[in-house]
């Protein structure tokens, strides 16, 4: 078999759709139907709850911060303060670095040619992981927070040394996954079991697009 | 563009140039029910993408390029169903051969020729079934036609070594 037959055999194939003259019947009210079902079927309300608590967290939590910083900062366990100050801040940002990645999604033209409207989608969904990223690292501040001045005054020293080691180890562990969380590290068996379950596989799939777009351009122009 | 001539002109399209949209869902999907969803997200997105059409674009170009980003797209975001399924399975949808059993059978060894590609090959091997120009596949694709020329040749020497494995020439 040649390629001109080939050729003609895919051309060949047919919906049944087409012979029975259903798509004489695509009108508004189906279109308004696969608006609906594709709104349905891309809303994911986990994602949606998720996303409105971390807009609700930042919210209350910055605003009562805020206040105690203008307020009542004589007062205040500065530990608290600064711990709880760095958790909001970060996440204010993963929470708008994500919510920028979505507009710009969102608007991504999709009659553009392929390659170039791919490499933009698969480049956005990928920084998703930025927003893990940048999250990792409130690590070490979820292990300052209850500190407090009387604290240096009467604990001992081996109480001392086990919250030293965990607000080191948290520290290095929120550092090394900032700087480690990549694409080159994706086969590495910390990163599947990080990124495991299928709410991470359209962003990895992004980033292995991404590298088959990078390889396919790279290739051709070789 | 006002509601009445949307649809018009996405009624027109459909008319003429639904089996691009099927056969871009059949080199994506395996299965049948992915497929069907696939075909709706590709109507969906020619409608919305409608009011964005420019005259002085080949429409064919437009819808190729339409289909295939939603295509790759709904890849990435893994929604196909078909994950533990077997690759190939009876197909409701499309209209068998009446008249020759092998033409289907061959039909399922291009398919799953298809399939077993990269995203971005698939791609690039449904243009050429399609019998598009290499200056066609560029402008969908977004690539130099000389990139296209090394690209099409891989993928046709891949091609032939496949069905020469699997049909064999007696004569050889």
């Amino acid at each position: 078999m040649n390629d001109q037959d080939l050729k003609s055999l895919w051309q060949s194939t047919q919906v049944k759709m087409d012979q029975h003259g259903q798509i004489a019947k695509e009108n508004q009210l189906a279109i308004r139907q696969l608006q609906i079902s594709h709104f349905l079927h891309t809303m994911k309300p986990l994602k949606i709850f998720t996303l409105l608590l971390g807009i609700l967290w930042v919210g209350i939590g910055g605003k009562v911060v805020l206040n105690i910083f203008i307020h009542a900062f004589d007062q205040a366990n500065l530990f608290f303060l600064f711990s709880a100050l760095i958790q909001i801040a970060l996440t204010a940002i993963a929470i708008s670095v994500y919510i920028y990645q979505l507009i710009l999604i969102y608007r991504i033209d999709i009659s553009e040619p392929v390659l170039a409207t791919q490499k933009k989608v698969a480049r956005l969904r990928s920084s998703t992981l930025w927003v893990t990223k940048i999250l990792f690292l409130q690590l070490p501040v979820w292990t300052t927070f209850y500190w407090n001045e009387s604290m240096f005054d009467t604990s001992n020293l081996f109480l001392w040394c086990i919250q030293g080691m965990i607000t080191t180890i948290f520290t290095v562990a929120a550092v090394w996954l900032f700087i480690n969380i990549r694409f080159v590290n994706r086969d590495k068996f910390w990163f599947r079991w990080i990124f495991n379950g299928n709410e991470w596989d359209p962003i990895l799939r992004a980033m292995e697009l991404l590298h088959q777009i990078n390889q396919y351009e790279e290739s051709t122009e070789a | 563009m006002d509601i009445k001539t949307r649809n018009r002109h996405f009624q027109n399209l459909m008319q003429h140039h639904q089996g691009i949209l099927y056969r871009v869902a059949l080199a994506y999907c395996s299965d049948d029910e992915d497929r069907k969803d696939l075909m709706q997200e590709m109507k969906l997105q020619v409608w919305e993408a409608l009011p964005r059409y420019k005259e002085q674009a080949q429409i064919s170009t437009w819808l190729y390029r339409v289909a295939l980003n939603t295509a790759l797209n709904f890849y990435r975001e893994n929604k196909t169903k078909a994950k533990k399924k077997q690759l190939f399975q009876e197909d409701s949808l499309r209209v068998p051969f009446d008249d020759s059993p092998n033409r289907e059978a061959m039909l399922q060894q291009l398919e799953q020729f298809i399939q077993e590609l990269d995203p971005l090959d698939k791609a690039l091997m449904v243009l050429y079934l399609e019998d598009k120009s290499q200056k066609e596949i560029a402008d969908i694709l977004g690539l130099s036609i000389s990139n296209i020329s090394t690209k099409v040749n891989r993928i046709k020497s891949r091609m032939k070594k496949r069905f020469t494995q699997f049909n064999p020439d007696p004569h050889e």
